[in-house]
């Protein structure tokens, strides 16, 4: 593993969309953060849990 | 000093995301194969760790741990600011229901719970709680789906229900009161009310407005669609 910087990037949208949510609620806030943000977080996780199953198979941990 | 959930919500949800901007930005720049040597390790307060460990613990925090709980914390947000009215109302979509249902000359059904104080806060929700956090995955999709059309405006006026009325939702608070039993059709219809065979609207007239009276450039539509104050 040796950069997690487009996991990072998704994330930091993800959480600058559900900070505009939280702080003004209303339909597009909550769409963005239902279909734009949610979805972002996912992605960053599985790129984030995939780097990490890959690092620890190529030192034989797994 | 009087604070609600939704206040402690708001405090922690905006803890989680600035925290877990700050450190997505450390974990962006961050090369785990060039952090420095583990003879200089970092404080956390109760462990010592070496550098490469912090990189790593602070990558599993701000990629899997912050953004589980700002996702927690904001979908509980959505749940309970769908329970109050002026949540519905926040789609303009639909103000023609509730501006009538708070006009006390009207007559519609849930105007005369309203007037009437049978329901003493969050009115649209009690009537509609399939619709929150204790609702079906059907009632969860159909609020996925009018959130959807509604930010995109791929929808026509006026709206039409799609999903059948539970009857559930009636009589959660009606079924068994003196009142409801007294009256003898509502035995003979009994296991027809439970299964949704009939529905309670076929006898209690009109829930809203009409959907005549809800179509741009009706006589009632600009009254109807007037903003909430």
């Amino acid at each position: 593993m040796r950069l997690l910087r487009w996991e990072a990037f998704c994330a930091i949208l993800g959480f600058v969309l559900t900070q505009v949510f939280i702080l003004v609620p209303g339909p597009y806030p909550m769409a963005l953060f239902t279909f734009v943000a949610q979805p972002l977080f996912a992605i960053a996780a599985i790129g984030y849990l995939s780097k990490v199953i890959a690092n620890l198979r190529r030192h034989r941990d797994l | 000093m009087n604070i609600d959930f939704l206040q402690i919500v708001m405090v922690l949800g905006t803890l989680t995301c600035v925290l877990g901007v700050i450190f997505c930005v450390r974990t962006a720049r961050t090369r785990f194969d060039q952090v420095e040597a583990p003879n200089k390790e970092v404080n956390l307060g109760i462990v010592r760790v070496p550098p490469l460990t912090f990189a790593k613990l602070l990558a599993f925090a701000s990629l899997i741990v912050l953004p589980a709980g700002a996702v927690f914390l904001a979908n509980y947000h959505t749940f309970e600011g769908v329970h109050e009215v002026r949540g519905c109302a926040s789609c303009h979509i639909m103000l023609p229901m509730v501006n009538d249902m708070q006009d006390p000359m009207s007559g519609t059904l849930a105007a005369r719970h309203y007037k009437n104080r049978w329901i003493a806060e969050n009115q649209c929700y009690h009537c509609h709680s399939d619709y929150g956090l204790g609702g079906n995955l059907e009632a969860k999709m159909t609020g996925f789906r009018h959130l959807a059309r509604y930010t995109t405006r791929t929808y026509h006026e006026p709206i039409q229900a799609r999903v059948r009325f539970d009857n559930k939702n009636c009589l959660n608070c009606h079924a068994g009161t003196p009142r409801f039993e007294a009256v003898q059709s509502h035995k003979t219809a009994h296991e027809r009310l439970i299964s949704n065979q009939m529905i309670c609207l076929n006898c209690h007239g009109q829930p809203h407005p009409t959907s005549v009276q809800r179509t741009p450039g009706s006589n009632d539509y600009a009254r109807l669609t007037e903003k909430m104050k």
